[in-house]
């Protein structure tokens, strides 16, 4: 690393290990609920299973991007972070807020929308605490010495998901104006603004593990996230065919679904050809893999999956069902937690000095959790395949189709064993690189890092 | 190829434009919802019921116009599906009414909090949902047998609740067996028994003890014993 501040970085992955631990144990619940052992029943019914599990996705890929911001955006702008002190107060308050919530939901408390369940009240301390994060990451962009595209796409992003979180906290009377204000949230974060911030990280790490000029990597940045966004905005139409509103959105939303897949197929190449361009090879190769791994996947997951079934005369019959699972899965896996997982395989050797790259225990981290969230992906297109037809289609009663479909619940659990072990594998890892030292400073040279070594 | 001004240009116009666009489908769609017919049906019940649904998290195992989660039923059209008077029993008691099987939260709502849940239920309903949720296309129906020349008409409580799981000419549910021809099987004596406790008769069944009034249980089964 370039600057002592860079350090908080390292907390902000710490905390991500431990919610993304939690968010498994609660996937593991919920598999076997549905597999017919719902032992937990009285302490933690699905509904509060569901909530934490989805609330810590989001509130563990938040807590990534930003440590990831915290370690890009200084030596982006070229100095400390504005205010050190800020930042840890940021970050042990965003845990507040998150354990209170996560309680919350075994006590009935909640404001039970999909995805947005955290109680009313903390919604003003987790904008409060957004705010902070925002003026402390703002005042270091704007006192610092250069403005690169990868820190403004990343703090636009950034930026944007904050706003967007408004709509959300406005109260509606009606099921759909209610319904369709949530996707302003929902949607335009993880089909929109989260993208910019995938697409800033991934950039930034391009950068540094190809050596490729920053500016053809940065003119590229900005057509994808242009293709994001020309696609991403008027796709959330997706989302409006069935709540009650014009019919013309299933125009609107079919057409611009259909482009979706090509901000991610674009992201794709764009990592594949940037590190084929790339002369010499970064000695971190573990990070390259998740880089790479990251661009694919979310191709694969967000784009080709989410494509499969957001044609209004598929969704029709897929709207509600276990392929709604399939898709989300392997989207957020690929999109989002890849990412973040590239940025701390990056960072981590950086901030602590520890050069623990390309062992053993990586290696097997990124293949068993890639291996075994295409399984889970497998398990959840099977069973949401066969809801389909039997339900849908057959109009058999909805519990004695999930009596049939128990079975796969089995392989979904069989799968989410291997994913486990390589989360495992690499909170191992996380865990030997221990914390980080000031001895780290400068030792970029050291690292590998092509393009800053040939800069000094 | 793109110089990177270009590539910002795509991407700030883009983003500009399709803005402008989205907001401005939004005020043409709220004006469509805010002048529909649903708008004037939203009662001072429907509203309670939707809190009440919120502050539940009913959304975290139910779906509703096919957005929640997937471990529960797809609620859009229960009150069609179900009928009111099933809805309210069922959630007096909701584990009552599937022994055994995946289980529901048991709230103890209030006989008001009820009624506004299921006005709640109700309105979503009647929606306008561009054919959502779809009709089963290959339904099997069985033909009915006996039940037209059946000389006592089917109560009312029948239809409010039996069907839900059972059907009779081929209408209703097929959580339980067909009741065409039930009356072959059992008498009116036995069916009586049945239903005051279906569990002490066949311990592990699917039926559940149904709250029904004695009257109503002589009713039911005489119904039900003429079904040959």
């Amino acid at each position: 690393m370039k600057y002592k501040s860079q350090k908080i970085a390292y907390w902000f992955f710490a905390t991500c290990m431990l919610l993304l631990s939690l968010q498994i144990v609660y996937g593991f619940v919920m598999g076997f609920a549905r597999m017919g052992f719902d032992g937990l029943h009285d302490w933690i019914p699905f509904n509060a299973a569901r909530a934490t599990h989805t609330n810590l996705l989001v509130v563990w890929l938040l807590t990534g991007f930003m440590g990831a911001a915290h370690y890009i955006i200084p030596d982006e702008s070229d100095r400390e972070i504005y205010s050190e002190k800020l930042a840890y107060i940021q970050l042990i308050s965003l845990i507040l807020v998150g354990v209170v919530s996560i309680i919350g939901f075994h006590l009935n408390f909640w404001e039970g929308r999909k995805f947005l369940e955290i109680p009313r009240p903390l919604d003003y301390l987790v904008v409060v605490n957004v705010l902070l994060f925002l003026f402390n990451i703002g005042m270091t962009v704007w006192k610092g010495k250069r403005y690169t595209t990868t820190a403004l796409v990343l703090y636009f992003g950034l930026f944007s998901a904050a706003l967007l979180y408004l709509p959300g906290m406005i109260q509606f009377n009606s099921q759909t104006v209610d319904s369709y204000f949530r996707w302003w949230v929902v949607h335009l974060w993880v089909e929109g603004v989260w993208e910019l911030i995938m697409g800033g990280i991934l950039s930034f790490l391009l950068i540094k593990l190809t050596g490729v000029d920053r500016e053809v990597i940065e003119k590229w940045l900005y057509v994808i996230v242009g293709l994001t966004f020309l696609s991403g905005i008027l796709g959330t139409g997706h989302h409006y065919y069935y709540i009650g509103v014009p019919e013309y959105w299933k125009w609107v939303g079919g057409f611009f679904s259909m482009l979706e897949p090509l901000a991610f197929l674009a992201m794709a190449m764009f990592a594949i050809s940037m590190y084929r361009k790339s002369g010499r090879n970064h000695p971190n190769t573990i990070a390259l893999f998740w880089t790479i791994g990251s661009a694919i996947m979310s191709f694969v997951g967000a784009g080709f999956l989410g494509f499969a079934h957001t044609l209004p005369q598929v969704n029709l019959y897929t709207h509600g069902t276990l392929i709604t699972a399939m898709h989300g899965h392997l989207a957020f896996w690929g999109a989002y937690a890849m990412i973040v997982f590239a940025i701390l395989t990056y960072a981590m050797p950086l901030l602590t000095g520890r050069k623990l790259w390309n062992n053993p225990t990586g290696l097997f981290a990124f293949w068993a959790s890639n291996i075994g969230m295409l399984g889970m992906t497998g398990a959840f297109a099977v069973a949401g395949i066969a809801q389909v037809y039997l339900e849908r289609k057959l109009g058999l009663d909805f519990l004695t189709v999930q009596k049939e479909i128990q079975v796969h619940f089995l392989g979904l659990v069989l799968a989410a064993l291997v994913f486990t072990s390589g989360i495992i594998a690499f909170i191992i890892n996380f865990i030997r690189f221990g914390t980080p030292t000031d001895e780290a400073l400068g030792a970029e040279q050291a690292s590998g890092d092509i393009s800053l070594a040939r800069r000094s | 190829m793109l110089t990177k001004f270009q590539a910002k240009l795509f991407f700030l116009v883009g983003t500009f434009l399709f803005s402008a666009v989205f907001l401005l489908l939004t005020y043409d769609s709220l004006k469509y919802v805010y002048s529909s017919a649903s708008s004037k049906t939203l009662s001072e019940e429907v509203i309670s019921g939707k809190e009440l649904w919120e502050k539940n998290n009913c959304m975290g195992c139910h779906t509703i116009l096919g957005e929640g989660a997937y471990y529960a039923p797809e609620l859009t059209k229960v009150y069609e599906r179900r009928g009111p008077e099933w809805i309210r029993v069922f959630l007096k008691d909701p584990q009552a009414m599937y022994p055994g099987e995946r289980k529901m939260v048991k709230y103890d709502f209030s006989e008001s909090q009820i009624s506004d849940i299921i006005a709640f239920l109700k309105w979503n309903g009647e929606l306008d949902l561009k054919g959502f949720p779809p009709k089963p296309e290959y339904k099997s129906s069985t033909q009915l047998v006996n039940a037209e020349s059946a000389a006592v008409v089917q109560p009312e409580k029948f239809k409010q609740i039996c069907t839900a799981c059972h059907s009779v000419g081929g209408a209703g549910g097929n959580v339980g067996p067909a009741l065409d021809s039930v009356g072959k099987k059992y008498d009116i004596a036995y069916l009586q028994n049945w239903l005051r406790d279906p569990q002490k008769i066949k311990p592990g069944t699917a039926m559940p003890k149904l709250p029904l009034s004695e009257n109503e249980i002589k009713d039911l089964s005489s119904y039900l014993s003429q079904l040959k």
